[in-house]
């Protein structure tokens, strides 16, 4: 296992490059804002290392997407309920932390179930006061969905378009059931002014850098346990699933269970992402759950080139750079452009920008 | 070889992102900058595409005048694009990256919650300009639209004193504005003597568009004899199909009279207003109203907009009240410092565009008059009813159990969030 | 006060009222009236109507009514609808008609033409809730004697909202000369309902026998009252009866409008769902883009009634084949420019689709303002087919369940009885054997994707009849759409109709017992578990997209 793994990381030019920069980055940033002073040019300010820390969060949700869609052949339109998921479990967790310090002083309850005259804690909110047991939900919530869908989804043998619109049903039925202030959730308002994590202060610089590096380290090795995966025998066995499905059944692989896990370890991955994602966001919403949201996850990846892993990291932070310089520099007209992008990369760019990268290094 | 090749791509994209960020921070301050943080995309661009453009007649207006402390004000417009953690990441982007001295901005409670921590930690001014519920006081934002006690309570007065209303639907979206405003109509029709069976409440998620059993069932709640009004406070999308379909099941609004909190002069121009004559709006403010400051302000916006058929609504005007309360502080205090702007800003009054003042009182709410409308065959809405005088705005609902105790005082308390009984201070981020 | 005091003996004037009646009925209405003494007062009460507030306007409605000047119904019902304005200048009141330069003025005390005036040179005198009540009231009782029993049947019910002494004593009376049935049976209704107050035991019994059979909320109500109210036994259990009577039949409709409901979702659904079923069931195309072309068809039909402003009908009527070719052609725009380019990868045609929705919506808010906008409802699609007391169906959800199952008849009768439904399926089954046969695949491509796009442009004039349009209109339609394909079974039309039309009657028997919003979840799980079970959908397909991918 080791040692196929360790060759490819280190003779495969996409994993150098990628695992280089983002070790260079992960001691530059820190470095340049905490380090630097305010006035230098070459200080970076929080405000970008909010950013990119939740640009390496997306980037943890494209690999998620990547290894099934690039690996296994299986377009989730549903990855955004994985990833919200963990965002909730870590929410909720932020949530117990406020204590007293809510705007009602309630030391048990959050703010919006005292606003909305909970007398106690419904059930599913106990424990989430222990960062242990939160961080096992945020593997185990995700896990458990994917897990249970996916037995299902793939025993009866749904592919294609069908499971697509079926994981799109699931995140949207998601979404309704969250917006909905029964469910006990914070309905569209969500959770939010969080104030500290595992007792440091979320608004401190420190705690932000803390932030960034935990998902540098997450991306980093989610991507070199996705690598393991996709190098290892069951990696070859999914690639012949996504090739030729019938195919491989026959030879005699148990098909749904290849699918199933790395279903499962895709979503716990989004569910990562989606807890480092919250804490740096500083809200989580029911409107992380939307398909469109999803959708365009799936753009990320096909913009950065799928099946390289590494292409999905480069989608996710070029779109996401892109749609916040967008966003801030012509407000009026963002959307043209945007749109523009993903037609264009699909039509001329088939293999997405490291298609294009690898296509620029053969004729020079 | 081909990895130094590679590099410079991807190494340089990832530090541009990280330098060109940085390098934009350093900019000279001869202008005072104004920053607009209203969704231009998504889902709320309908309702709030408007109020940009209201900021930036404002900011033209101010700098025609010569600007403010001899500066020229400059607006800096973002796109939140209707996505809320989006509006945490503009609102940081306005404050730390442009340093901006304001911002005027938000519509939907959840991106204001999700932009107060940042306002709060980066010390940040915002004025949020539409009626929402309450429950809330921050050192850094100020509140020109209307609490609940400035728009609900009055609207359900108007319809059971004058109106005779005996029994009530109060239908609303699911989310936080409806749910409290509901809550606190509740409690309050119950502390009037109805009955809890003739109480009908219901709520419906976002952009619902099958109103055909809902409509029916309150057409059947409303057919037991006793007079019956439906308190709205469905929000955006969704009123166009119900309305629709309230004309077309034909409930009259001499029968059951619909009173909306969210449906103002520009929602009307998206609909049919001819079966809707007759329900009615509560604001603080309407576009019909006959007054020389709203007729200028009306010729303004036609003017800066260059379209006669625009119209103005309560928002607008609670930005233009904000505006120039904003405007008014500076020039006491001299300066665009947040905490002296802050200090400063508070006692000050400024003239609304329907006569009387507004004041922006020590909780960071405003006083208001509040109007009842009736909806005219022209989509304007004719007062019907007004209060005497201008209501305060009332920041924690003296009709919810969790929120009577606690008081908002920025002078004397210097506290939002004052529990009267505890006397505690709590839920502050600073 | 001052009405009874200039108020003329009663019987003169109702003489001469109804002499002066007749007369502008034979002689249309510039004919003046002759000098009337009632004149003088009506005047008056009329010129007090330009200052007046909201209560002191109900004062002098009564003064009116009870001095029943012939011009009285003429005034009060340009008050209803909102024609009467004051002269800015001097204040003198005048009823308003439209007219081509500006506004023609009437007068309202001899209803003589008084010139015209710019509509800026004018006032509107307001009405409030109650006052259009009352008017509507006031208006009913000049009814009760019109000519035409249509009229006089709503005047009945206009009445029947609120019985007093003046409104009975004119029922009565309307009794002795009706010879209207249905308009007798209301006069009746009305009658026994006012009886039900008697004081005679008997009389009320009478009542309640005479209402047997009556399904009216004002009936039932009645009854509800007496049921718990009544000293007598015997009129007791008669209303008792009465109820229960009612209450079989209420629910009876209450099941068949939820059915309805059910119905009419689902033919939004259908008409949503079914340019996709083109799409993405034929095809094997991901059309993101869908919603948008939907929401392109729903624009047209505004842009239709920018151009015909005074033609609601006409309009809505054009918007149909207009928003055919304006989607269809931007549809064959997207399959020659983007899509064709895809084929094979239908995953990627998702993106690039989802890319061009993105395009689209802005494209629309640059050009119509991200505003929503308004499309009338045209005469024949508003109000309610009241089919009896307690039933009534809505005309734009009937006749849009009528359209959709049309759309639906016409495209299957293009798909199975054209040249083009011929080649379409051939090329869908089997593209290279239908290229080998000398079919122009490419051409044909480009024709399903303009039909797809078409049909989703005509359903767009339906949602512009029933929701929002503007540039989200797209957006909250396309994950039902796909569901809805789904749960029909990719390429195939008719599971697409059953399937938008199932999902939409569970929605609806789901939401009186879930709400609205559980309704929709809990159909969302279905469907997910019914892949499950049949992963093809309901009626599976076998075509170019059922295989591969």
């Amino acid at each position: 296992m080791h040692t196929p793994l360790l060759k490819t990381l280190l003779t495969e030019r996409g994993s150098q490059v990628f695992l280089g920069v983002l070790i260079v980055t992960a001691i530059l940033v820190p470095l340049l804002n905490l380090a630097v002073p305010a006035d230098s040019a070459l200080h970076v300010s929080t405000y970008t290392v909010t950013l990119l820390g939740k640009y390496l969060c997306y980037a943890l949700l494209a690999i998620a997407v990547d290894l099934v869609w690039g690996y296994c052949g299986i377009l989730s339109l549903g990855h955004t309920a994985f990833f919200a998921l963990g965002g909730y479990a870590m929410g909720m967790y932020l949530m117990r932390q406020i204590g007293t310090r809510g705007v009602y002083g309630d030391p048990v309850l959050p703010d919006f179930m005292v606003f909305l005259n909970w007398s106690e804690l419904p059930w599913y909110w106990h424990g989430f006061d222990m960062f242990w047991f939160a961080m096992l939900m945020v593997v185990l919530a995700p896990g458990a969905l994917a897990y249970v869908f996916g037995w299902f989804a793939f025993r009866s043998r749904v592919t294609g378009v069908y499971l697509s619109i079926i994981t799109q049903a699931l995140t949207f039925a998601l979404l309704l059931a969250f917006f909905r202030n029964e469910m006990g959730f914070g309905g569209n308002n969500g959770l939010t002014d969080f104030k500290d994590l595992l007792g440091f202060d979320l608004q401190a610089d420190a705690t932000r850098i803390g932030l960034f590096l935990a998902t540098a380290f997450a991306l980093g090795g989610g991507y070199v346990a996705c690598r393991a995966i996709a190098a290892s025998r069951a990696g070859r066995v999914i690639r012949a699933i996504r090739d030729a499905e019938g195919r491989a059944r026959f030879i005699g692989y148990r098909v749904e269970s290849y699918k199933l896990w790395l279903w499962t370890f895709s979503a716990v991955l989004a569910g990562i992402a989606g807890a480092l994602y919250v804490p740096q966001v500083g809200i989580i919403n029911p409107g992380e759950f939307a398909p469109i949201n999803a959708i365009e996850i799936v753009i990320w990846v096909a913009v950065g080139g799928r099946g390289t892993l590494y292409g999905a990291v480069l989608g996710a932070l070029v779109v996401n750079y892109a749609k916040t310089w967008f966003t801030g520099a012509f407000p009026e007209v963002w959307l043209y452009a945007l749109g523009a992008l993903f037609v264009l990369v699909t039509l001329f760019l088939p293999q997405g920008i490291v298609g294009l990268l690898a296509r620029a290094r053969k004729t020079a | 070889m081909a990895i130094v090749k590679l590099r410079p791509h991807l190494a340089g994209l990832l530090t541009g992102v990280a330098l060109g960020a940085a390098s934009f921070a350093v900019q000279a301050a001869d202008t005072i900058k104004v920053g607009v943080l209203h969704s231009l995309s998504g889902t709320m661009a309908i309702s709030e595409t408007t109020l940009k453009d209201t900021v930036l007649m404002m900011v033209d207006e101010q700098n025609k005048k010569g600007g403010l402390l001899g500066k020229k004000l400059e607006a800096v417009v973002v796109d939140p694009a209707s996505n809320w953690p989006l509006f945490a990441e503009k609102a940081r982007e306005l404050l730390a990256k442009d340093k901006v001295d304001v911002v005027f901005g938000c519509w939907t409670s959840v991106s204001r919650k999700s932009v107060l921590p940042v306002f709060e930690e980066l010390n940040g001014l915002l004025f949020y300009p539409v009626q929402y519920e309450g429950e809330e006081s921050s050192k850094n934002v100020f509140y020109t639209g209307a609490a609940p006690n400035q728009q609900a309570i009055p609207a359900v007065d108007y319809l059971m004193n004058d109106l005779e209303v005996e029994r009530w639907v109060l239908a609303g979206t699911d989310y936080v504005y409806p749910r409290t405003t509901n809550k606190i109509l509740e409690a309050y029709l119950k502390a009037k003597g109805v009955a809890a069976d003739d109480i009908m409440i219901n709520y419906t998620p976002f952009g619902h568009s099958d109103w055909q059993s809902i409509v029916s069932d309150i057409k059947k709640f409303g057919s037991a004899g006793k007079k019956t009004a439906v308190v709205s406070t469905i929000n955006g999308d969704a009123n166009v199909p119900f309305y629709k379909e309230l004309a077309n099941q034909q409930i009259s609004a001499e029968d059951i009279p619909v009173v909306a909190f969210s449906v103002g002069e520009e929602e009307l121009a998206g609909l049919d207003t001819g079966p809707l004559v007759g329900h009615l709006a509560a604001w603080n403010y309407f576009m019909s109203i006959d007054t020389p400051a709203n007729e200028a302000a009306i010729a303004n916006w036609h003017a800066f907009i260059k379209n006669d058929e625009r119209t103005f609504n309560d928002p607008m005007e609670a930005t233009v009240i904000g505006f120039n309360l904003w405007a008014k502080a500076v020039e006491k205090a001299k300066t665009t410092e947040v905490d002296k702007v802050s200090d400063a800003i508070i006692g000050l009054e400024v003239p609304n565009l329907t006569g009387g003042t507004a004041k922006m009182l020590a909780n960071h709410h405003l006083t208001k008059p509040v109007f009842i409308g009736e909806i005219r065959d022209d989509g304007q809405l004719d007062v019907v009813w007004q209060t005497e005088g201008e209501v305060p705005g009332d920041a924690w609902s003296d009709f919810l159990d969790g929120s009577k105790d606690i008081e908002a005082d920025w002078v004397t308390l210097k506290c939002g969030n004052y529990n009267t009984k505890t006397k505690k201070c709590s839920g502050q981020n600073y | 006060m001052t009405a009874r005091l200039h108020r003329p003996p009663g019987r003169t004037v109702a003489h001469l009222m109804l002499w002066c009646w007749a007369l502008l009925l034979a002689s249309g209405l510039q004919v003046a009236a002759a000098q009337a003494p009632g004149d003088t007062h009506h005047a008056e009460q009329v010129a007090q109507l330009a200052t007046a507030g909201f209560g002191e306007k109900e004062r002098i409605v009564d003064a009116l009514l009870e001095a029943r000047h012939p011009q009285t119904r003429m005034l009060l019902a340009a008050f209803l609808d909102g024609r009467l304005a004051s002269r800015k200048s001097d204040g003198k009141v005048f009823i308003t008609e439209d007219a081509d330069d500006g506004v023609a003025l009437v007068d309202p005390v001899d209803a003589s033409a008084a010139g015209t005036a710019k509509s800026s040179a004018l006032r509107k005198i307001g009405t409030n809730n109650r006052l259009r009540k009352k008017l509507k009231g006031a208006i009913a009782l000049f009814d009760l004697d019109d000519a035409d029993a249509g009229v006089r049947l709503a005047a009945v019910d206009e009445m029947l909202r609120e019985l007093d002494a003046t409104t009975v004593s004119a029922l009565r009376t309307r009794l002795g000369v009706e010879d209207s049935a249905r308009v007798r049976r209301a006069l009746e209704v009305g009658l026994a309902l006012a009886d039900l107050s008697s004081p005679d035991a008997e009389v009320r019994l009478a009542a309640v026998g005479t209402l047997e059979g009556e399904l009216g909320t004002a009936v039932y109500n009645r009854l509800k009252t007496l049921e718990r109210d009544e000293p007598d036994a015997r009129v007791r259990d008669a209303a008792l009866s009465g109820l229960r009577h009612i209450d079989q039949w209420r629910r009876f409709y209450g099941g068949v409008e939820t059915l309805f409901f059910g119905l009419s979702l689902g033919s939004v659904l259908v008409l949503a769902a079914i340019g996709l079923a083109i799409t993405f069931g034929v095809m094997g195309v991901i059309n993101m883009a869908h919603g948008e072309l939907m929401m392109i068809g729903a624009y047209t039909a505004y842009v239709m009634q920018l151009l015909l402003p005074q033609h609601t009908t006409l309009a809505v009527l054009l918007a149909v084949p207009a928003a055919f070719l304006v989607s269809g052609l931007v549809g064959v725009g997207i399959e020659r420019g983007i899509v064709r380019f895809l084929y094979g990868r239908p995953l990627e045609t998702l993106l690039a689709t989802f890319g061009l929705s993105l395009i689209l919506q802005q494209a629309v808010r640059s050009i119509f303002s991200p505003l929503n906008r308004s499309v009338a409802t045209p005469e024949f699609m508003s109000g309610s087919w009241q089919i009896n007391e307690v039933f009534s169906l809505t005309w734009n959800r009937l006749y849009i369940v009528i359209f959709a199952l049309l759309v639906f008849a016409l495209l299957q009768l293009v798909l199975n009885k054209t040249s083009l439904g011929l080649k379409v399926r051939a090329v869908s089954q089997n593209r290279e054997m239908a290229r080998a046969l000398g079919v122009r695949s490419a051409r044909v491509d480009a024709m399903t994707f303009g039909l797809g796009a078409g049909v989703a442009g005509v359903a767009g004039v339906a949602l512009s009849q029933l929701t929002n349009v503007g540039p989200n209109l797209g957006q909250s339609y396309i994950v039902d759409s796909f569901m809805v394909v789904v749960f029909g079974g990719v390429g195939n039309l008719w599971g697409t109709l059953i399937g938008g039309m199932s999902l939409g009657v569970v929605n609806k028997l789901l939401e009186p017992w879930s709400g609205a919003v559980m309704a929709k979840i809990l159909v969302l799980v279905f469907l997910i578990l019914f892949i499950q079970r049949r992963p093809r959908g309901l009626f599976p397909h076998k075509g170019r997209a059922a295989e591969g991918h």
